[in-house]
């Protein structure tokens, strides 16, 4: 029986997948476990393993298109069966169920078999991209030798150290006059890019009105950022509350602490005691940590903050969020430290679903960009969003007196069907107090 | 003279347990034949006569009594050595000793320490067979609050001993039957060795050797092979499992790019793996390739002379791990 391989569900808010690259073609032997393809959800590129073993008879769809969850994307073939009957007899009208959410488990050794295989299992992936050791990747960068050029004398033509030495000697030897070590690292470096994470490259030509545009196509992250927020804009009735807070005591503290513990090179931002003041509030607020549903509204037990991240323009930009769980139960070195690696592997390779998920009240933060104040979109299904903007030195008035302070005004947007004027009010006295006398967030 | 001067495993062990105990009133030996029969590997022979039946201490065959009741004396106030026969016949003692001994501080909220050292024989020491075979360290370095000493040679087992024995943490300290007649120097001056100081015994530049324990001395002969082969080896006698000297062995890593862990455990969740782990961890980009293990073979020890050769780490394996690593295969 022919095996059809569907578009797996890979997040509870996915509809649709993309490949953005298939790791076999027709002919290739595949066993279970192996990964097979790159898939693009709504979130994030993720590996998709085989679930079988077998032949792959046909690939259905193309690297690049979106099908529907559960379609079927590529035939296998069972052992010992013809690779082109379980091509013609796949029925892609008849998609087989979703497959299992997990590769099944290793039968159990037959007998009283008590030898355990503990052999190491070369681990085989087909592809073009070029095998580096760790090693070699950071001496051919150092020493600006072009990967593409070295022929890998390691298991599946990996490069590896000896390469690059002898690399480096020939090319010395070859060639007097050396290669700009910058631009050559630089080739090195692309080489090694994995395509999914390049811009889509503009295509020149639509006219709207006489106007000469140049058309961006959509990547999926940027569908999805136009979709949630329209529906988030046209479902929720936002209404938005700001307030200032006297940033005085919270740099003073920050200044201090981050004295203190630079030797541990701990650098809590504004942002840091921010998180955790939100998260505290919502001790007396809970509303501020729930999400309408309908006929009822859920209160979460669980206070998970979520952070927008915005990603670098040369990685196609867009914006993530990602989630500091449980971040009422968290010190602020500890909401640092996880900000903190969050938003470079955000920037880097990209977070996971779980760092992703799970969000019940999100920040945004443009105080960094020197922004004085703006209004944020919720994130459903939250209910509220902080929009920070800067600490900024300016004329106040304290005591009667006109002196010169730090300030910083905060704007909560907020799902009206949840939070009322007066609760949101109620909700940033909270958190002013926890601003503006910031040792409450060291307890 | 002191300089030449030689003595077996078993009399630096003894040695260093005797300076303890006439350093010390608290110390005292408990175990299976420990006094009368000077025991069961003549460890302590000549201790019953000096220290007394009240401090060298014949236990019934039953170590969950006997390790129990070192633990209560640790917790009072004294500081026993327990010695078992061999760690195999620890595992009676499970509970005692790695349910209550490393818990004890931390249960009691830093009221009771517990400074007991528990040593004998672990791995194979020669046709015992699957039971008796035991290299408790996979099971036992699992354990937070324990402190695991494997030493290879007469001086360091007798500078590890006494540190052990004037410690406040419970100890494993485990030898090696096969290694109780090696004969190595060890000076007449005091010295201790404090845990968790790993010692380079070779220097390279092609791949390090990290191990501990008997096949440390595997590791140097296949060093020598290597040498001769034009493979440069770095050999670092990690010393102590728990703690654990990671940064002697990154240090090393990162100007060799190659590692080979050999640990005489069994390899599933063992020190070797925890070490080649923490390996990738801070070597990640000076690694060559993959950090390379020899352990024992994932059976149960043989009892039949030429299968227990083939299922322990040797230095024909250890030399083949390292062609590997080094790309010479």
């Amino acid at each position: 029986m022919p095996i059809n391989v569907t578009m797996p569900r890979l997040s509870d808010t996915m509809e649709q997948g993309t490949v953005v690259k298939w790791h076999v073609k027709v002919g290739d032997k595949v066993t279970s476990g192996q990964v097979i393809a790159d898939i693009e959800t709504d979130k994030a590129t993720m590996e998709q393993a085989a679930f079988d073993d077998g032949t792959i008879a046909s690939l259905l769809c193309p690297e690049g298109k979106q099908v529907k969850v559960g379609e079927v994307i590529a035939v296998l073939a069972e052992e010992g069966e013809s690779v082109s009957a379980a091509a013609s007899g796949a029925a892609p009208a008849a998609p087989r169920a979703a497959a299992p959410a997990a590769p099944a488990a290793t039968p159990a050794a037959a007998g009283r078999t008590i030898v355990a295989d503990v052999k190491a299992v070369p681990v085989e992936i087909d592809g073009e991209r070029t095998r580096v050791s760790p090693v070699a990747r950071r001496m051919a960068e150092e020493m600006g030798v072009d990967l593409s050029q070295v022929t890998g004398s390691g298991p599946g033509g990996r490069v590896i150290k000896r390469d690059i030495v002898l690399a480096a000697e020939n090319r010395s030897a070859a060639a007097p006059v050396a290669r700009p070590a910058a631009a050559s690292a630089a080739t090195g470096l692309v080489a090694a890019a994995p395509s999914v994470a390049a811009a889509p490259a503009p295509q020149a030509g639509a006219l709207v009105h006489g106007l000469q545009s140049i058309e961006v196509p959509v990547s999926t992250m940027r569908g999805v950022i136009a979709k949630r927020l329209v529906e988030s804009k046209q479902q929720i009735p936002h209404y938005q509350v700001t307030m200032k807070f006297s940033m005085d005591s919270i740099l003073a503290l920050r200044g201090s602490l981050n004295e203190q513990l630079s030797a541990m090179e701990v650098k809590l931002s504004v942002n840091d005691f921010i998180i955790r003041a939100c998260a505290l509030a919502m001790a007396k607020n809970p509303f501020f940590n729930a999400s309408w549903a309908g006929d009822r509204i859920l209160v979460h037990q669980q206070v998970n903050v979520g952070v927008a991240i915005a990603l670098p323009e040369e990685k196609g930009g867009g914006l993530v969020v990602g989630v500091v769980k449980d971040a009422n139960l968290k010190s602020l070195r500890q909401i640092s430290g996880e900000v903190r690696s969050l938003g470079e592997k955000a920037r880097t390779k990209g977070l996971s679903m779980e760092e992703m998920s799970g969000a019940t009240f999100t920040i945004s933060n443009l105080g960094m960009f020197g922004v004085d104040n703006f209004t944020a979109i919720i994130n459903p299904p939250n209910s509220a969003i902080l929009a920070c903007g800067a600490a900024i030195e300016q004329p106040v008035v304290r005591n009667h007196q006109l002196v010169v302070g730090w300030e910083m005004a905060a704007t909560l947007s907020l799902d009206h069907r949840v939070i009322d004027g007066a609760m949101a009010a109620k909700y940033l006295q909270s958190l002013k107090q926890f601003v503006e006398a910031p040792t409450l967030l060291l307890v | 003279m002191s300089a030449l001067r030689e003595i077996e495993f078993r009399d630096a062990l003894r040695e260093a347990m005797s300076e303890e105990m006439r350093r010390d009133k608290r110390v005292f030996l408990l175990g299976e034949e420990v006094a009368e029969y000077n025991g069961a590997y003549k460890v302590s022979r000549g201790m019953l006569e000096e220290f007394g039946p009240r401090r060298i201490i014949d236990t019934p065959i039953s170590e969950s009594g006997f390790a129990g009741l070192a633990i209560g004396a640790a917790m009072m106030g004294l500081k026993p050595v327990v010695e078992f026969m061999s760690w195999s016949f620890s595992l009676v003692a499970a509970d005692p000793i790695l349910n209550n001994a490393p818990k004890m501080l931390y249960m009691s909220g830093g009221q009771f320490g517990c400074p007991v050292v528990f040593r004998g024989n672990d791995g194979a020491g020669g046709q015992l067979g699957s039971t008796h075979s035991w290299c408790v360290e996979g099971l036992f370095s699992n354990v937070p609050g324990v402190k695991i000493a494997i030493p290879s040679n007469p001086y360091d087992a007798k500078g590890l001993l006494k540190s052990s024995i004037r410690g406040d943490d419970p100890v494993f300290f485990l030898e090696s039957e096969r290694m109780l007649g090696n004969k190595g120097h060890v000076p007449e001056e005091e010295y201790v060795i404090p845990f968790g100081q790993a010692k380079i015994l070779r220097e390279g530049t092609d791949c390090t050797l990290a191990s501990w324990g008997r096949p440390v001395h595997f590791c140097m002969e296949a060093a020598e092979e290597l040498q001769k082969q034009g493979i440069s080896c770095e050999v670092i006698d990690l010393r102590t499992v728990r703690p654990l000297d990671i940064g002697t062995v990154v240090r090393s890593v990162k100007k060799t790019s190659n590692c080979v862990v050999v640990d005489q455990s069994w390899s599933f969740g063992s020190p070797g793996s925890e070490l080649a782990s923490q390996v990738h961890r801070h070597c990640f980009d000076d690694l060559d390739n993959y950090v390379h293990r020899v352990h024992t073979a994932d059976v149960p020890t043989p009892y039949a002379t030429n299968l227990e050769q083939e299922y322990l780490p040797n230095a024909r394996k250890i030399v083949e791990a390292v062609r590997s690593a080094t790309y010479n295969l």
